[in-house]
């Protein structure tokens, strides 16, 4: 009672024209506040995009040397897709077995430390994340020892008979898969982690009050519940996988090159920068419109 | 890390793309026309010729004023040792030390040149467009400072500056085809690429041909993902001459090649980290450069180098001089520095790799005399008589050759 | 078989907990409880928050195992059953609706967990029964929070559960809404006829509702009974003051005429009925609930037979409309409330006015001395917010 007094007077006492002014004044500081980021994606996405884009349609039998004329050649896409078809449809297969194993094997570990962790939670987390604290590219070279062809993992898998007596997993798909799914798992965890997180677990109470079992309620309740963390995982985990391209130089051979690996050689080795703009944008274009349909489907109207 | 970071970078640019409302993408259209009426208005006409001149690129020497020097060069590539310094391990450069004392000029040293067609790619930008790239003096392979030298991007050396270069360089690398008379470049160090072997795990790989056909191999060798080093071999094994050969010498050595591929003898191509394959059995012979292999043998005595029958490649790492470096005198008197034996033995004792000073053997007896024996670094006659280097290209043919080698790696 | 099982659903079932006790960690939450909840009683668990009352509810629905003790349903031992095995349902606190599903799935939802083919007459019935027939469409966040309770009574009312559970189903409505709420409920239960427990620290909401109200206090239940037989003749100070309001003076029992004991209060003699006494000799708490005291000017009280408290002293006076709350001081210091009817045949008094309050023996009650006299009290207690008192 008395708080809504205060409340009231406290209205009364600044009256409406106060108010008003700070209705306005918010409104401009809003935009200010958005500056910074708009100029910020203006310099380094907006301008490199088009950028990207305009190269990508320079003559190709322009050089560095004596410049690249402006001819509008879409032609180069058509060249970048059928010389690279191959690595851009192996990026997406790569891409899209690390995103299910990332989730085969993220989810469970998601789940154990909201749900079951206790007091070690906070140091789960930390140690989903320490692989950050070292370089990504000694993490993955480190893959390399652990399938070294005379390694623990391979011997054993020979010794069971799911690897053949002269086979190997270093310089194999499997390989740079492993690598990529190691490599982007985080990405997939802290997403599922914080949805999973959220669930109250009273919903998971009235569940086994209306005659759900343990496992029911999961799949009735938490795993639909968990659903934005899930999308949310798959394109993080998804979108860098796709464009990656170390984990296949080192864990592979160029029979596994993805088509980061076509990009880096064209821009940098190959000095075709047509091509590999070519590339880039169809990477792109690839990975909007299919996140486009994957969150359309997924109906993630919560998500976003 | 700077390799993935590029590559990852439009990708997450995509996500963001991905949850843009649809307010926010048409004011990011309306911002994307303000952009393109702007700088990248430049974008859409095209760009201009990167080929430079004496003439229309001139630089500035302010060495009599100015006594520093910016040093980019290759990591590991220094002799260094660690000292204490008021409780601290502190890594330092000797022989660059005794430099800086001897001349009085202050040398920023970096270690930022991992692979020469991503230095290319950093320094691109302003050596095109005539600008200062922040250094002046790089380190780069035979192949690169040949195409720079094309480009027009290099300062030409004042010989009056190099007595001891002049004196001192060795034969075989005075007149490489792309720089007959050494006007551009000096070799800061040099090196074979032959045929590396685990002699543990397999008998001598005596030729390049053995490499690529012998059955037992199979699935476990290993070629250099760097084209001028593998294909200089698919020439010698057509029977061409690498400092001089067609563009169908070209092609059918690189059908061989595929040939190779198909067959399933390759593992991989790699770059340097083929080292740790051999050490750890997973590859038993590969293409190697000489100096890793020197390295490699202190960890593993079993890893032997071979002079493959058909010959050697034989190529540099050379001291260059970009164009707006403004301290070109300076960069002149590290490079003579350097060419002085007892320097260069004392490079050479740390680094390993063949040491391009003539007089440098001799002065090497009094540092260690274990490596003065040691052909991979200081090669006799007879290994040097095999040695080639690889033909100068320019850009458009490095294009297509550089193309045609991707498309046989990756297949 | 299965025609059988959906009649005893129907029908409800005795519901009783013997010797149930909670502990968590070192904190016991119910202690040694006993209680039986007879088939289609409306029942009511009241009490302060941290009484026990949620934790025992909890224990019946299976979301908490007993530490000891047992709890037996239509006659079969459910202790140790699974929650989702118990014919039970909960109206969850805050309802605890699936966001993810619209009103329909939420209230199908039972039904399909326990493989009923053909839920969409049934689902559609219940939502009849709780007024909400169109909106099945809608998700939980579209809804108010009166239709967001429905639609979480319907959920659980749908699967016919002997025992119905409610958790404070209506602590989060607002006043209006919970009375009409508190109605429905009512209505629904005698339509269905399941046995409800409901647990509230609401006592108006338990009166209203409930045909039998077990008071709970620290984990023990003080006092079951009807909600007229608690409020009129309470067995615990805590009972006296939580339902309700009291006036308790300490008295001190001279000996027994007839059916009633006589007790000294200050120095005057009252009458309490001996069926109406907890303690019958020594030291006592008189009671007597305000409305039923009447005021009269200082000296002028003549009705023999009645108990009287004479020289109080009118300290405040509070105009409600229907009645008149006096605040008056004893001579011994002790205040005193009374509520006068605004009948209009009252004479009417003001602040320094002197009284003497006087009223029937048959409503005096007389509880144990050593007890605290402030028990149950919220304006000692930290206020639990009940409507009916001072609005």
């Amino acid at each position: 009672m008395s708080v809504a007094d205060v409340g009231e007077t406290l209205e009364g006492r600044t009256g409406k024209p106060p108010r008003k002014r700070a209705r306005r004044s918010g409104w401009s500081t809003g935009y200010l506040l958005l500056l910074p980021g708009l100029l910020w994606l203006l310099v380094f996405f907006v301008a490199p995009t088009i950028q990207l884009a305009a190269t990508s349609l320079y003559d190709s039998a322009g050089s560095l040397e004596a410049g690249y004329a402006m001819t509008w050649s879409f032609g180069n896409y058509l060249d970048a897709l059928s010389t690279y078809r191959e690595q851009f449809v192996r990026s997406l297969i790569y891409a899209t077995t690390a995103t299910g194993l990332a989730l085969l094997l993220g989810y469970p570990l998601a789940y154990a430390i909201a749900f079951k962790a206790g007091r070690f939670k906070n140091l789960m987390l930390m140690l989903v994340i320490a692989p950050f604290f070292t370089s990504f590219l000694v993490r993955t070279l480190a893959w390399k020892s652990i399938l070294a062809d005379n390694g623990a993992v391979v011997e054993t898998l020979k010794s069971v008979g799911i690897l053949a007596p002269d086979g190997r997993l270093l310089a194999t798909s499997v390989a740079v898969i492993t690598g990529l799914t190691y490599n982007f798992l985080p990405f997939m965890v802290l997403p599922l982690y914080a949805s999973l997180e959220k669930i109250d677990p009273r919903l998971l109470e009235a569940g086994k009050d209306l005659y759900a079992n343990g496992f029911t309620a999961f799949r009735k309740i938490t795993v639909p519940l968990s659903m934005p963390g899930v999308v949310a995982g798959t394109l993080l985990t998804f979108i860098p996988a796709a464009g990656d391209y170390i984990n296949s130089e080192l864990l592979g051979t160029p029979r596994q090159y993805m088509i980061g690996n076509v990009i880096d050689n064209t821009f940098l080795v190959q000095l075709n920068y047509p091509i590999a703009a070519a590339c880039s944008v169809v990477l792109m274009v690839v990975v909007v419109v299919m996140v486009l349909l994957y969150v359309r489907r997924a109906g993630t109207e919560d998500l976003v | 890390m700077s390799k993935y970071r590029m590559a990852s970078a439009p990708s997450t640019q995509v996500g963001q793309g991905g949850s843009l409302s649809r307010r926010t993408f048409l004011r990011g259209v309306s911002l994307s026309a303000m952009a393109l009426s702007g700088s990248s208005l430049l974008a859409a006409c095209g760009t201009e010729g990167a080929k430079q001149t004496a003439g229309s690129c001139v630089s500035e020497d302010l060495s009599a004023s100015q006594k520093q020097l910016n040093f980019s060069n290759w990591p590991l590539y220094m002799d260094q040792t660690k000292v204490n310094q008021g409780g601290k391990s502190v890594t330092v450069y000797p022989t660059l030390q005794k430099f800086q004392q001897e001349l009085d000029i202050e040398v920023k040293y970096v270690t930022d040149v991992n692979d020469n067609s991503e230095f290319f790619g950093i320094v691109r930008n302003q050596l095109a467009e005539c600008e200062s790239s922040g250094r002046d003096i790089f380190v780069l392979t035979d192949w690169m400072a040949a195409r720079m030298i094309s480009l027009g991007w290099l300062q030409k050396l004042d010989k009056n500056n190099l007595a001891n270069v002049e004196a001192n360089l060795v034969e075989n690398l005075r007149a490489p085809s792309w720089d007959e008379s050494r006007d551009y470049s000096v070799p800061w160090q040099s090196g074979l690429t032959g045929i590396a072997y685990n002699s543990e795990l397999t008998s001598e790989v005596g030729s390049f041909e053995e490499l690529l056909t012998r059955s037992d191999l199979k699935g476990k060798v290993t070629l250099l993902s760097e084209m001028h080093d593998t294909m200089m071999f698919m020439l010698l094994l057509q029977g061409a001459d690498p400092e001089d050969f067609t563009s169908d010498e070209f092609g059918a050595a690189m059908e061989r090649l595929q040939e190779v591929v198909d067959a399933g003898q390759i593992r991989s191509f790699t770059g340097n980290e083929y080292g740790q394959d051999l050490v750890k059995g997973n590859v038993v012979a590969c293409e190697a450069w000489s100096g890793d292999v020197v390295q490699l043998q202190y960890d593993n005595p079993n890893i032997k180098f071979v002079a493959p029958e058909e010959g050697l490649a034989l190529w540099s790492d050379n001291m260059l001089v970009p164009n707006k470096a403004t301290h070109k005198t300076n960069a002149e008197s590290l490079m003579d520095f350097y060419y002085d034996p007892k320097m260069a033995a004392e490079l050479a004792a740390w680094v390993n790799y063949i040491c391009p000073v003539a007089g440098a053997r001799e002065e090497m007896t009094k540092i260690d005399p274990d490596l003065v024996e040691n052909e991979l670094i200081f090669p006799g006659d007879e290994l040097m008589a095999k040695t080639y280097g690889f033909m100068g290209l320019d850009e458009k043919s490095e294009q297509d050759y550089q193309r045609q080698f991707a498309a046989v790696m990756g297949a | 078989m299965a025609r059988s099982t959906q009649d005893s659903r129907a029908s409800g079932a005795d519901l009783s907990l013997t010797s149930v006790t909670k502990r968590f960690g070192g904190f016991t939450a119910v202690d040694d409880l006993d209680l039986l909840v007879e088939r289609g009683q409306f029942f009511a668990l009241l009490g302060p928050s941290g009484c026990g009352k949620t934790t025992t509810l909890r224990m019946v629905a299976g979301l908490e195992e007993p530490t000891a003790g047992r709890i037996d349903l239509g006659g079969k031992d459910i202790t140790r059953l699974r929650p989702y095995k118990r014919p039970v349902n909960t109206v969850f606190q805050n309802y605890a609706l699936f966001p993810h599903l619209n009103t329909f799935d939420n209230v199908a939802f039972g039904l399909r967990r326990r493989g009923v083919r053909d839920v969409k007459n049934q689902v559609q019935e219940m939502l009849d029964l709780v007024e909400l027939s169109t909106y099945g469409e809608r998700r939980p966040t579209q809804l108010s929070g009166g239709q967001q309770q429905r639609v979480a009574l319907a959920r659980a009312l749908i699967n016919r559960p002997q025992v119905l559970l409610l958790d404070e189903p209506l602590g989060a409505l607002d006043l209006k809404l919970r009375r009409q709420m508190q109605i429905e409920l009512k209505r629904i239960q005698t339509e269905v006829g399941i046995t409800f427990v409901h647990v509230t620290h609401d006592q108006e909401e338990a009166m209203t509702m409930a045909d039998t109200i077990a008071v709970m206090n620290h984990g023990v239940i003080e006092q079951i009974g009807g909600p007229m037989e608690l409020y009129d003749n309470p067995a615990t100070t805590f009972v006296s003051n939580f339902l309700g309001q009291s006036n308790l003076v300490a008295g001190q029992v001279l000996g027994r005429t007839g059916d009633e004991l006589v007790v000294e209060v200050e120095g005057s003699k009252l009458g309490v009925p001996v069926d109406r006494a907890r303690q019958t000799s020594g030291r006592v708490w008189v009671g007597v609930r305000p409305e039923k005291v009447f005021l009269v000017s200082g000296g002028t009280s003549t009705d023999e037979g009645a108990n009287v408290l004479g020289e109080a002293r009118v300290i405040d006076v509070s105009f409600i409309g229907v009645s008149t709350q006096y605040l008056v001081r004893m001579p011994w210091g002790q205040e005193l409330t009374v509520f006068e009817q605004n009948t209009g045949a009252r004479e009417r008094f003001g602040v320094g006015d002197s009284v003497d309050l006087h009223w029937t023996p048959a409503h005096t009650f007389a509880l144990d001395a050593s007890q605290d006299a402030r028990a149950g009290d919220e304006r000692y207690e930290g206020g639990l917010a009940t409507a009916g008192v001072g609005t």
